[in-house]
């Protein structure tokens, strides 16, 4: 099967991020591959190492983002498209420059991160299947393929749904499916040597329609407190300012 | 004057409650600005739901009935809901930010040319469309976003606001709904759920929420029991999922669940940022661990520091016989 892949480059949510006024500042040597999306490029090279097929990335994304596409490459995708833009995007600009250039490519399976770690908005991968037309699942905790047809695990709200899907077919992936591989020395040198194919893209003309206006700090908690002494007195004054105090008993 | 769409989800016969603290904020602007509040609810049976909606202020109820509504499929809830919003013609609609609607919203906004905001903390509609907090990188920040294209779709996390009764007379519509199941391309094989009869987390009052300090099936039972002691559902972190413990469905997280209960307890929870990120909501939070140093305790109300094996049984205890 051919799995196409979608993948953004996203700031580390674990690198020291700040607030300068109303904007967000991120050490822009710590942008990296969104880690849901390497775990869709994780599962789409398991499938097929274990059916045959191959693995194409796509990136929506400035010129620096070239980085997070020979990540995925080192991974073991065989090529890439840079859908290459300037400014940032809101999900329906994304969806709309991909759905673009997607209607052109041939696929059997199109696979998305569930959401991006700078956003976590995660409108992305179903605003994709509507433009194009494909059935698809969310929220894919397990993938696999049984007569030609994508065997999907989704995590729904109560319990684990199976859902088969005809190809060609959509699905967003959790990083809960697996733990994408680490590229080694080979991966990282055959990287260098492969494919990427750079389309300059026009962007979507007129407003988005959703921008942020600014980012705020996230309010702080009131400070807590540490109840000391013996475990049966801490425990009997906990409960007791659970009902008396905080009113949740 | 104009109409606010508001999406009911049900769960074992009653209206979830992160739906009707979503309904509850659009009777709130629906009364600011004289607009018509209509619920939908897709379900088999769905007049059974028609008297709880209107005790939560929506004065006109749209039924959709069909019998694929009692699982989640995303394209007959697309379909559903597409017709629901071409009857309602609304300049707003309202959902929980459920799995089952993180599903959609996506493909939803583009079948109405709408703007969405997903999973907000809060909103208010403006003039021209509407506008919302919403945590970004892993809850470290909130982004203030406009939206300025109508229709604009609003997801709510759970507890972003309180459910509120507000009783009305309601008007419920049955909304013709001929979905053909032979045309579904896709196909629901089969549900796993978790033992029944457990609390879901997103919709609990009280949540006890176990980590990686949780090491064995003894620990798993001491949960157990002091959830059922006081009537709570359980929770996890990813470590205790990934090691078997807990089901995937108890997840909470960037990657999991949103939870803002009333009291969380978190018991064994180191408070990583991507834990953290599906928690920090709650409006009393308990933290027991045995490392004094563990990031949870700066979020904590109450911090004990000690052994879960020990202090959990006196818990319990303490909670039956006082």
């Amino acid at each position: 099967m051919k799995f196409v892949v979608c993948i953004k480059q996203v700031p580390d949510v674990a690198s020291p991020i700040q607030l300068s006024g109303e904007r967000i500042v991120t050490d822009t040597g710590r942008l990296v591959l969104n880690a849901y999306d390497a775990s869709a490029v994780e599962e789409a090279l398991v499938l097929t190492e274990k059916y045959g097929g191959e693995v194409h990335v796509v990136l929506a994304g400035p010129a620096t983002a070239t980085e997070t596409i020979r990540k995925a490459l080192a991974m073991g995708a065989e090529s890439a498209t840079h859908l290459k833009i300037d400014g940032e995007l809101d999900s329906r600009g994304y969806a709309e420059i991909l759905a673009a250039h997607l209607r052109a490519e041939s696929f059997d399976v199109l696979a998305c991160g569930k959401q991006a770690q700078d956003t976590d908005a995660g409108l992305t991968g179903s605003m994709l299947a509507e433009l194009l037309s494909l059935p698809y699942a969310g929220n894919a905790v397990g993938l696999d393929i049984v007569n030609d047809r994508l065997i999907v695990t989704r995590q729904g709200d109560g319990g684990q749904e199976i859902i088969e899907l005809p190809t060609p077919c959509l699905v967003t992936c959790s990083n809960d499916m697996n733990d994408p591989r680490i590229p080694n020395l080979k991966g990282i040198m055959q990287a260098k040597r492969k494919n990427i194919q750079v389309v300059e893209v026009e962007e979507p003309t007129g407003p988005p329609a959703t921008t942020i206006r600014r980012f705020e700090p996230m309010p702080e908690r009131e400070p807590g407190r540490i109840l000391d002494g013996e475990p049966a007195d801490v425990v009997a004054r906990l409960v007791s300012l659970l009902k008396t105090e905080a009113k949740v008993l | 004057m104009g109409n606010i769409l508001a999406y009911i989800e049900t769960q074992d016969e009653v209206c979830k409650r992160s739906s009707l603290e979503a309904l509850t904020r659009g009777r709130q602007i629906a009364e600011q600005r004289g607009d018509r509040l209509v619920a939908v609810v897709l379900s088999p049976e769905p007049e059974r739901y028609v008297a709880q909606i209107a005790r939560y202020g929506a004065s006109t109820i749209f039924m959709v009935r069909h019998s694929l509504f009692a699982n989640h499929l995303n394209t007959p809830v697309l379909a559903a809901l597409e017709e629901a919003a071409r009857r309602a013609a609304p300049d707003l609609l309202v959902f929980p930010s459920s799995e089952s609607v993180k599903e959609i919203l996506g493909a939803l906004s583009i079948r109405l040319d709408g703007s969405v905001l997903p999973d907000v903390a809060a909103f208010e509609q403006t003039e021209t469309g509407a506008e919302a907090l919403r945590p970004v990188l892993a809850a470290k920040f909130l982004a203030r976003v406009r939206a300025e294209h109508k229709p604009v779709l609003v997801s709510v996390r759970s507890g972003a606001y309180s459910a509120e009764e507000h009783p009305v007379e309601a008007q419920a519509e049955e909304i013709p709904f001929d979905f053909d199941p032979a045309t579904l391309k896709q196909t629901l094989r089969e549900i796993r759920a978790p033992q029944v009869g457990t609390v879901d987390v997103s919709e609990a009052r009280i949540v006890i929420a176990a980590g990686r300090g949780v090491r064995d099936e003894r620990g798993k039972q001491l949960i157990e029991e002091l959830a059922d002691t006081l009537g709570a559902a359980i929770g996890s972190s990813r470590a205790v999922v990934e090691s078997g413990l807990f089901p995937a469905s108890s997840q909470i997280g960037q990657t999991g669940k949103v939870v803002a209960p009333d009291l969380y307890i978190a018991v064994g929870i180191s408070g990583a940022i991507q834990h953290v990120a599906g928690m920090a909501g709650s409006r009393v939070i308990v933290a027991i661990n045995k490392d004094a140093d563990a990031p949870i305790f700066r979020m904590a109300t109450y911090g004990i520091v000690g052994d879960l094996y020990d202090i959990i049984p006196r818990l319990i205890d303490q909670l039956k016989n006082g």
